[in-house]
């Protein structure tokens, strides 16, 4: 599949897409990657936090004018943060890093990095949000995860205008809140 | 610019210089615009780690196969499972509903479904390894003797709420629909994701068993939640009635 369309269908949150990211490029980037750590474990885990990356940042716009390809952007990632990850753990210190990450970037690094899963109240959240109508949870899944903007969604679930969205995206989230009350009240 | 389409565009990250320091001027000096920034902040961030959990399981999913072969996953977005479960059975009640009146037996026949399998993807072709894999090939096979044999084992080893879900399904698929209420009561009592869904698959099992006023209760509820099954639960009530 080539890399404009791939990148289309991980801002689609296509699942397929991101599994073809990820059979497509792993025998390839353990072979890259073994030169600087034989640890398997922490290769597997490194590729996946790298694709992560990747499918973060083509979400949040960052990949629509890629210069690199898509594989380019990828291993360099995984680089990125496997050297991080030994910066972080005092193991070792490679010095031949060259890379162009912009602040964003290099942010949705640090969090996938040091993400620990939901905090107690994020899984409240989430489990109510999953209560929500499906109307809900797709305005708010366009808005908060893909990153679309209101007057994006317009277009996309055929509204006219765009305070309709704007309201809507307020009910939810009000009838979010009501949820958690109730659940905790 | 209005508070809620200050944030919004906060958000949507079009706010320049001076819109971010009205950002950070009220959060300072005004509460309920710092709560709300909070809430959808936690909410985004909520969501962001629930996806990255949901991908890195697609993930291990497929970690064991050989990188090279081409795979198909049966997991489909909820929504979307109930978008085109809901297309079928719309088409399929349009029918039945439109020719003549039936009774509960032929309400229930018409509107049943099994539930898709949407916990746990199942990777065809590949060695078919822990009870889980196993539990919902059977599943998804229609085995459902078989199925419920191995759900029964996988709820002694572990006790996920979806378990009890799908053992219920299984349950109605068998005809035991006594036993189906039992795990569909058990699993809304386990606050599990599913439970949405669980409103209309006991309004059913009731249905069956001519427990027609609890079952009316529950299409209600489905109704009142205007979302998996709504319409069809609006047009069960009308010909019950």
């Amino acid at each position: 599949m080539k890399d404009e369309q791939l990148l289309a269908q991980l801002k689609k949150r296509d699942r397929n897409a991101l599994k073809s990211v990820y059979t497509q490029y792993k025998v390839e980037f353990f072979k890259f990657a073994t030169r600087y750590t034989k640890d398997d474990s922490l290769l597997e885990d490194v590729f996946q936090d790298a694709i992560i990356v990747l499918y973060e940042n083509a979400l949040a716009g960052k990949l629509d004018q890629l210069k690199s390809s898509l594989k380019t952007y990828l291993f360099g990632t995984g680089k990125f943060m496997l050297f991080k990850h030994f910066r972080d753990t005092k193991k070792q210190v490679y010095t031949d890093e060259e890379y162009s990450f912009d602040e964003y970037e290099q942010a949705v690094i640090e969090d996938v990095t040091a993400d620990e899963g939901p905090s107690d109240y994020q899984k409240l959240l989430v489990a109510n949000f999953k209560k929500l109508g499906d109307k809900c949870r797709e305005v708010l899944e366009m808005f908060y995860l893909q990153n679309l903007k209101l007057a994006e969604i317009m277009d996309r679930q055929g509204y006219e205008n765009k305070n309709v969205v704007k309201s809507q995206k307020s009910r939810c989230l009000k009838s979010l809140r009501g949820l958690i009350q109730r659940q905790n009240g | 610019m209005d508070k809620e389409s200050l944030i919004n565009a906060y958000f949507e990250g079009t706010l320049d210089e001076n819109g971010l320091a009205e950002v950070a001027r009220l959060r300072a000096t005004d509460a309920a615009f710092d709560e709300e920034m909070t809430f959808q902040t936690e909410l985004q961030g909520a969501l962001k780690k629930q996806e990255r959990q949901d991908v890195k399981e697609l993930f291990n999913a497929i970690k064991t196969e050989e990188p090279s072969k081409p795979v198909k996953v049966f997991k489909l977005r909820p929504w979307l499972a109930a978008a085109s479960v809901a297309l079928v059975l719309g088409l399929g009640s349009w029918l039945f509903f439109n020719s003549g009146t039936m009774d509960p037996n032929q309400l229930y026949e018409a509107n049943f479904e099994p539930y898709d399998n949407v916990v746990h993807p199942i990777e065809r072709g590949n060695q078919i390894e822990d009870l889980r894999d196993r539990a919902f090939t059977a599943y998804e096979n229609k085995e459902y003797p078989l199925a419920l044999e191995l759900f029964n084992q996988l709820n002694r080893e572990q006790s996920d709420p979806y378990i009890e879900f799908y053992s219920a399904i299984i349950h109605m698929e068998l005809g035991d629909h006594n036993q189906a209420v039992v795990s569909l009561e058990s699993y809304m009592a386990q606050d599990g994701v599913l439970s949405d869904r669980v409103d209309w698959y006991l309004a059913l099992s009731y249905l069956k068993l001519g427990a027609l006023e609890k079952s009316r209760e529950r299409l209600q509820k489905v109704i009142a939640k205007k979302s998996f099954k709504a319409e069809e639960a609006t047009k069960i009530l009308d010909a019950l009635e």
